[in-house]
């Protein structure tokens, strides 16, 4: 179940690439830079680690295992939303900036993986705030008092 | 299931509904079809004025749709530049929809300098057939700002005109709504119909933004079979390219006249064949013309450099 969800958040954080790269090759042009793939693969790769890592926790510590999913699948929606709009956004919003970092030689690469890094911890914040939600919250135990 | 968990699972269901079908809906397909990556400007030294300038010849570019500023705009671009050093030009016909994602004036060196710096740089010309003005927005403060944009930063003399080069007469229109088929549409009319009367030159070219003929994704431009075309045929045009649609499309001569879709100048969208169609390909791509006396030669060239189409033309007699 982890694996899958891990899994999942990878392919969605690939798609935006892929529908770039589809556009690339049905307008023929010969030579396909593979730029934003591979900066989708390694926002991808820092996903599946992050989630790996914390569905694993969360399972060992949860009261009901079912939170763990519910909290999984609302990162999941976030991330799947943030990977491909918050590109979309910035892409739109700013081509012009853009286009004159890309004439000063910033590469391409880090601007698509900085952006898909961002929905990455906004999923992984998602993540955390449903399950800290959804876990009962114990009142504070008062201790033994200062001796 | 406690409240919250019922809460919190109802959210991500609808959320992952709402999510998936707004993005296999809109905002892939928007990716795809766009051409919002940036990438690098082309690195092309070219000679200068290297076109040949005898009085019965002229070498020109239609280049139809290309303002994104994007990584397509700039290899179409390229292949421009790269394709000037073996046949050169002095001319580039542009076929509106110079600038998408904003206004021309603030993208003015990202749409236009930046791509076609190395033929700026040559010396070569360009002309303009207004588009990016589509419907209503032509007579909206946003789009008269626009236009008068374009029109000062590229020195056009005005929203439709003629000018001569060499044995070709070319005639650019504004084909945006109401511009020429809307109801205020006799004055442009009027005007295209004495200036082609008048045309003395070998060749008559008519370029505008939105195609008569098209199997492409906005099809034919409604109104242009019915007012346009019959005056066209009228006064022997040779040639007429548009844009419009992002693909290429060569029409069989209607009446003699022959139809071109240069559209793919920075994105492509589907395109199917019509009666009509010669031609159709959904490509980036450019169309390089040679003109030699009374023999015309076009060649659309895709972005990687191999040919679409060539087809070639003999001068029409008449006016």
């Amino acid at each position: 179940m982890a694996a899958g969800f891990a899994l999942a958040g990878f392919v969605v954080i690939l798609v935006p690439a892929i529908a770039v790269q589809s556009g690339v090759f049905n307008a023929g042009v010969g030579s396909m830079d593979t730029d934003v793939l591979a900066a989708s693969a390694a926002a991808g790769a820092v996903h599946v680690v992050l989630a790996w890592r914390r569905l694993l926790d969360e399972e060992r510590i949860a009261t009901r295992r079912l939170h763990v999913w519910i909290a999984a699948l609302n990162a999941l929606v976030v991330l799947a939303l943030s990977a491909s709009v918050l590109l979309l956004l910035v892409l739109f919003w700013f081509p012009d900036e853009h286009a004159s970092l890309a004439n000063r030689g910033f590469p391409v690469f880090l601007l698509w993986a900085g952006v898909q890094g961002v929905a990455v911890l906004l999923a992984e914040a998602t993540a955390r705030f449903f399950f800290w939600w959804l876990e009962p919250h114990r009142p504070p135990t008062l201790g033994p008092g200062p001796p | 299931m406690n409240r919250r968990e019922f809460l919190a699972a109802g959210v991500g269901l609808v959320g992952a509904t709402a999510t998936a079908g707004t993005l296999a809906g809109a905002v892939w397909p928007l990716l795809s079809r766009e051409d919002l990556v940036p990438g690098q400007a082309p690195d092309v030294q070219l000679t200068p004025n290297a076109w040949p300038t005898a009085d019965d010849r002229l070498s020109f570019v239609a280049l139809g749709d290309n303002g994104s500023g994007g990584r397509q705009a700039l290899a179409v671009a390229e292949r421009m530049a790269i394709t000037y050093r073996t046949a050169p030009y002095g001319l580039v016909a542009l076929l509106g929809d110079i600038c998408y994602y904003g206004n021309f004036r603030r993208r003015f060196d990202t749409v236009f300098r930046r791509p076609l710096g190395p033929l700026i740089d040559a010396g070569v010309g360009f002309e303009l057939a207004i588009g990016n003005h589509d419907n209503a927005l032509h007579f909206s403060d946003q789009g008269l700002s626009a236009i008068e944009a374009e029109l000062e930063l590229l020195g056009t003399p005005g929203r439709y005109y003629t000018t001569s080069q060499g044995p070709v007469d070319f005639f650019f229109l504004d084909s945006s709504i109401p511009g020429l088929y809307g109801p205020q549409a006799s004055e442009q009319l009027d005007w295209l119909d004495d200036a082609l009367a008048s045309s003395a030159n070998q060749w008559k070219v008519v370029a505008l933004h939105h195609p008569p003929f098209s199997s492409g994704h906005h099809g034919s431009t409604p109104g242009a079979q019915e007012r346009l075309v019959p005056l066209l045929s009228r006064h022997h045009v040779d040639l007429v390219l548009s844009g419009h649609d992002h693909d290429y499309e060569r029409v069989e001569p209607q009446h003699g006249v022959t139809y071109v879709v240069s559209g793919g100048g920075c994105k492509t969208t589907r395109v199917g064949r019509s009666a009509f169609t010669a031609v159709s390909e959904r490509t980036l791509q450019f169309l390089h013309v040679e003109v030699v006396d009374d023999l015309l030669t076009a060649t659309c060239v895709r972005v990687d450099g191999s040919v679409a189409d060539r087809f070639m033309l003999r001068a029409r007699e008449g006016n």
